[in-house]
């Protein structure tokens, strides 16, 4: 009891700074803010290990909650608990599966709520945040959720995988420095030091490029198209526009793909090819399509599936411990010999 | 009631002074420290670099693809030279590919390595002039400091930031900096920067010979990260650029005890051949000071040694007990470190001690003979007291027990002569032994006599029970056979192919052998279904240590065995034992592919068994392998055919682990 009448004298002195200078707050004060916006959610899970736990946060007053889409919220009842303890059904109103964003609702007003059209423009390494989430479900009841405390530590597309699938989303993420990627966490806020929403902590994902797992956060940028998106029912396409082709549409022939990770090594060049006039040569390793650095014949075919057709096809490739930069003309419209 | 109104009281000042704070100063330093985040990166951003590997990826010897096969950092160190990690590029790769943060790309060539510290000097052609970098003094540096953690692995256009303090000044034996901001592949290589953008270090993966860690990347997103002082990395710099390849320095002893963080360091062993046997040391010396510096504990000695390089001189003071009794003298040595000591081969008596409690007035009991052995042929019996050895004619080595002795026998080659003293029926006598090797195959005559006094045919299957081994974060305990009566135990761990949890039948086929021979069997199941991972190492681990917890285990007698994917993974296990284990059997296999084998040396010394191979191909492998590992200097067996029968070789291996502190 005490404790809440606390909060409220926080709260209020937080908006009260809020209102006259961002700069008059204090780092106390801007988490007493933002966490009376983060609620525990409570779903299904237990199966296999997997927690039945996640966070949210509040966009309005009227109880709007964006979250992360997951197995938690493939149950009949969400439970959803607010800072200072209140208990709401929550109901799904529908998910963004591109950026894995769920948007729910629950049956209260005047409740404080983050901004999520207040657009900033992205935050930039080095940035101090703060990461608020029921991480591991600590928090329960009026108990608020966990702080912690790090830097953006890169802006970068999210190239990372679960388990053996890519992830459907490959905008830009803030990676941070700080491990949230915990059981609990996805679904929490990121918050920068005067207390705006910079992003949404994401789900458990390794990063494909160097196999770590990922710290990181959806940007505020995406989560007002994520919600206007769901509200109005449009299914958002998927990110993955690539249009494979091979290039031996070009005259080059890469070797098989037999191992899981198959050096792009050039096994021949066809005579007379684009890839022959431009000096591609049997035995070149490519590293570089374009400016995606590439280690796999996978990771080729991807680069060169994202170029349109007529983009040129740019290689770079290593003969002898010497890098050459080569162009192999127009990307051609089709896809296979 | 009065409780509360303190409350109240305590909340209402709290307010109040709350109110009177200038709030705007409370909240400066968190901008002024974001500011100043951003101003020590921007002073060596341009320098650093984005390494990508050549598409030539490496897997582990149980399949896997190591993490980080992919981007990581370095920075540019001078003019056309960048230096990276041995993470980036191993040492069988000379090329990587260097990416500016304007995109550009450049070929690197290694030019020179320390692979002391796991570093690379790369030279890079058209490499632009960048602001040079400012070393942070290593003598300033205090725990509690602002670190930064500056990559770019994550994106070559924009360098990464990660933020923390310097947690410790002196880590791995005092090779590195330890720190709490994210160090991950991604930033290896790239500078640790004080809060004035100040370079204390280069990132990189804890030093191999530390901590028992595989290569340190383990520890990433754990809160603790290394970086290598730019000062040490200085001090070398010319010599890498001269294109040396720096190695750590080796000085060719063992220690009494394998507790490195209290046992004190005495000298167990002196390799032949070794700088340490050049300089005089012998076993039984007592280090007291190296380099000027007092050494009191065993961590002290390899804090003073590991950071040397290979051709550095090291001076020591030790403590030498004469052989009366009079006082102890202090004698100094002086020794080049070497990058590589002579091959070493076991030497040994052909016995085993008594497996309970020491003889009352000390020495060795000996518990068997093996027939045809040194120590059979020389006369000696088993229940004989050994009491002093005799190295050189002038003085005789009292035998604490069997560690003092496989110690002194760590310093003999095969083939040398030493006279023993012992007892026998309480008389005086000696004898003559000239030391061989040790047989490669498991003897299958004359077994030592297995229990401290139970009688293996009085019912062998009431003689041992089955335990289920709880340890703290295994969920499915490992199973594990424990033999009554038999103390120490020794401790077979059996990996079987995988198939996840171990049942309670296949753990009762180990019963009668278990029994027989005295030997504890662990049976630790996979996490996966049908397969084996590297995060299975730490259940084994945290298994045998719930074992020692039960029983006292004889540490001179656990062997590592292993079947069909079993096998494989088995190597992997004794590798991360390293001297904890005394031999691994790889029941139908050989080793696992792209294994490295590295020398055996006194604490590193298994038995190993190998095959028997299922056709021509698989014969020719294994037979590889084992002139590998002979050549290695380990003790190498192959089993027989019934050995790939159906089931496990339960008898063979647990007579094989009761052999194993034969000396």
């Amino acid at each position: 009891m005490r404790w809440r009448y606390g909060a409220g004298i926080l709260a209020s002195l937080a908006a009260w700074a809020g209102a006259t200078s961002v700069a008059d707050v204090t780092p106390q004060q801007v988490i007493a803010d933002a966490t009376r916006k983060v609620v525990k959610l409570y779903g299904a899970g237990g199966l296999r290990g997997l927690e039945g736990y996640q966070t949210g946060i509040l966009i309005t007053p009227d109880g709007q909650i964006l979250t992360a889409s997951s197995t938690v919220l493939d149950a009949d009842e969400i439970d959803c608990v607010l800072d200072d303890g209140r208990r709401y059904a929550a109901r799904l109103v529908g998910i963004d599966p591109r950026r894995e964003l769920a948007l729910l609702q629950i049956d209260a007003t005047d409740l404080s709520a983050f901004v999520i059209e207040h657009n900033p423009a992205l935050a930039t390494p080095g940035t101090r945040v703060i990461a608020l989430s029921n991480m591991f479900g600590v928090a329960a009841g009026d108990e608020r959720v966990t702080a912690q405390r790090g830097v953006v530590a890169a802006v970068v597309p999210l190239e990372a995988r679960r388990g053996a699938a890519e992830a459907p989303f490959q905008g830009a993420v803030y990676v941070l420095d700080c491990t949230t990627n915990n059981p609990g966490s996805p679904g929490g806020a990121l918050i920068d030091s005067r207390g705006r929403l910079l992003g949404i902590l994401g789900k458990e994902l390794r990063s494909t490029a160097a196999g770590v797992w990922l710290n990181y956060a959806i940007p505020t940028n995406e989560l007002g198209p994520a919600r206007a998106g769901i509200a109005s029912g449009t299914v958002v396409p998927s990110d993955d526009t690539t249009r494979p082709f091979d290039l031996r549409l070009l005259g080059a022939l890469l070797v098989p793909d037999m191992l899981e990770r198959t050096p792009p090594f050039v096994e021949s060049v066809e005579p007379g090819s684009p890839a022959d006039h431009a000096g591609l040569a049997s035995d070149d390793l490519v590293i570089a399509v374009g400016s995606a650095s590439v280690t796999t014949r996978t990771a080729v075919e991807r680069a060169a599936g994202r170029l349109a057709p007529g983009d040129p096809v740019r290689l770079t490739v290593i003969r002898a411990g010497r890098l050459i930069d080569l162009e192999l003309g127009p990307r051609p419209a089709g896809a296979t010999p | 009631m009065s409780i509360n109104a303190c409350g109240a009281g305590a909340l209402v000042l709290g307010i109040a002074s709350f109110l009177v704070e200038p709030a705007a100063a409370i909240n400066e330093p968190t901008l002024a420290e974001e500011r100043a985040f951003q101003a020590a990166v921007s002073r060596v951003e341009s320098a650093v670099v984005r390494i990508e590997p050549l598409a030539l990826s490496v897997l582990t010897a149980a399949g896997e693809i190591r993490p980080g096969q992919g981007p990581s950092t370095g920075f540019v160190i001078a003019a056309g030279r960048v230096l990276t990690t041995e993470f980036a590029i191993p040492a069988d790769v000379e090329d990587a590919i260097v990416v500016l943060a304007d995109g550009g790309r450049r070929a690197g060539r290694v030019r020179g390595r320390d692979r002391s510290r796991g570093l690379v000097l790369l030279a890079v052609d058209d490499l632009p002039s960048v602001q040079p970098l400012e070393a942070a003094p290593r003598a300033d540096l205090e725990p509690g400091q602002w670190a930064i953690a500056v990559g770019r692995g994550w994106s070559a256009s924009q360098a990464s930031v990660a933020v923390g303090i310097v947690s410790a000044t002196e880590r791995a034996w005092g090779k590195a900096v330890q720190t709490d901001a994210a160090v991950s592949p991604l930033n290896y290589g790239g500078p640790l920067v004080d809060i004035a953008g100040r370079v204390i270090g280069v990132l990189a993966p804890l030093p191999a010979d530390t901590a028992g860690m595989n290569d340190g990347t383990e520890l990433y997103d754990a809160g603790i990260g290394f970086a290598v002082p730019l000062e040490d990395v200085l001090a070398v710099l010319p010599r890498l650029e001269q294109g040396e390849s720096l190695a750590p320095g080796i000085l060719g002893i063992g220690y009494l005890g394998r507790d490195a963080i209290n046992g004190e360091p005495t000298i167990a062993s002196v390799q032949p051949g070794s700088p340490a046997a050049g300089a005089g040391l012998e076993p039984g010396d007592r280090l007291i000071a190296i380099n000027g510096r007092p050494v009191a504990r065993i961590a002290d000695a390899r804090h003073a040694i590991t950071p040397r390089y290979a051709g550095d001189r090291v001076t020591m003071e030790v403590e030498r007990a004469p052989a009366d009794a009079g006082k102890a003298r202090k004698l100094p040595f002086e020794a080049t470190l070497v990058e590589k000591l002579p091959p070493w081969r076991r030497a040994f008596l052909g016995l085993v001690d008594a497996v309970g409690p020491a003889p009352r007035g000390g020495g060795i009991a000996i518990g068997w003979i093996l027939p045809g052995g040194p120590a059979d042929q020389a006369g000696l019996r088993a229940d004989d007291i050994l009491t002093t050895i005799q190295l050189r004619a002038d003085s005789a080595t009292p035998l604490a027990g069997p560690e003092a002795l496989a110690g002194l026998l760590a310093g003999l080659s095969p083939g040398e002569r030493v006279r023993l003293a012992f007892q026998r029926d309480s008389q005086e006598s000696t004898a003559d032994v000239v030391t061989g090797m040790p047989p490669a195959e498991v003897p299958t005559e004359g077994l030592p006599a297995p229990t401290g006094g139970g009688d293996p045919l009085a019912g062998p299957l009431d003689a041992a029970k089955l335990v289920r081994l709880e340890a703290a974060e295994v969920a499915e305990p490992t199973l594990g056979v424990i033999p009554r009566g038999a103390e120490p135990v020794g401790v077979l761990i059996w990996l079987s192919a995988p198939h996840g949890i171990v049942a309670e039948t296949e753990a009762l086929q180990w019963k009668a052998a278990a029994v027989r021979h005295g030997v504890a069997v662990v049976l630790p199941g996979s996490s996966a279904p049908a397969a084996w991972s590297r995060s299975d190492i730490p259940t084994v681990e945290r298994s045998l240590a719930a074992l020692k917890g039960r029983r006292p285990v004889d540490p001179a007698r656990i062997g590592v065995a292993g079947s069909g994917a079993g096998a494989a993974f088995a190597w992997l296990v004794a590798e991360r034992l390293g001297p904890a284990a005394s031999g691994v059997a790889l029941v139908g296999s050989g080793l696992p592919r792209l294994s490295t084998v590295t020398e055996a040396t006194p604490n590193r010394d298994w038995w190993v068994l190998l095959g028997p191979g299922s056709d021509d191909t698989n014969r020719l492998r294994i037979e590889t392998d084992r002139l590998q590992l002979r050549a290695a200097g380990y003790t190498v067996g192959l089993l027989p055919a019934e050995a790939a029968a159906a089931g496990p070789p339960t008898d063979l291996l647990c007579r094989w682990v009761s052999l194993l502190g034969l000396l």
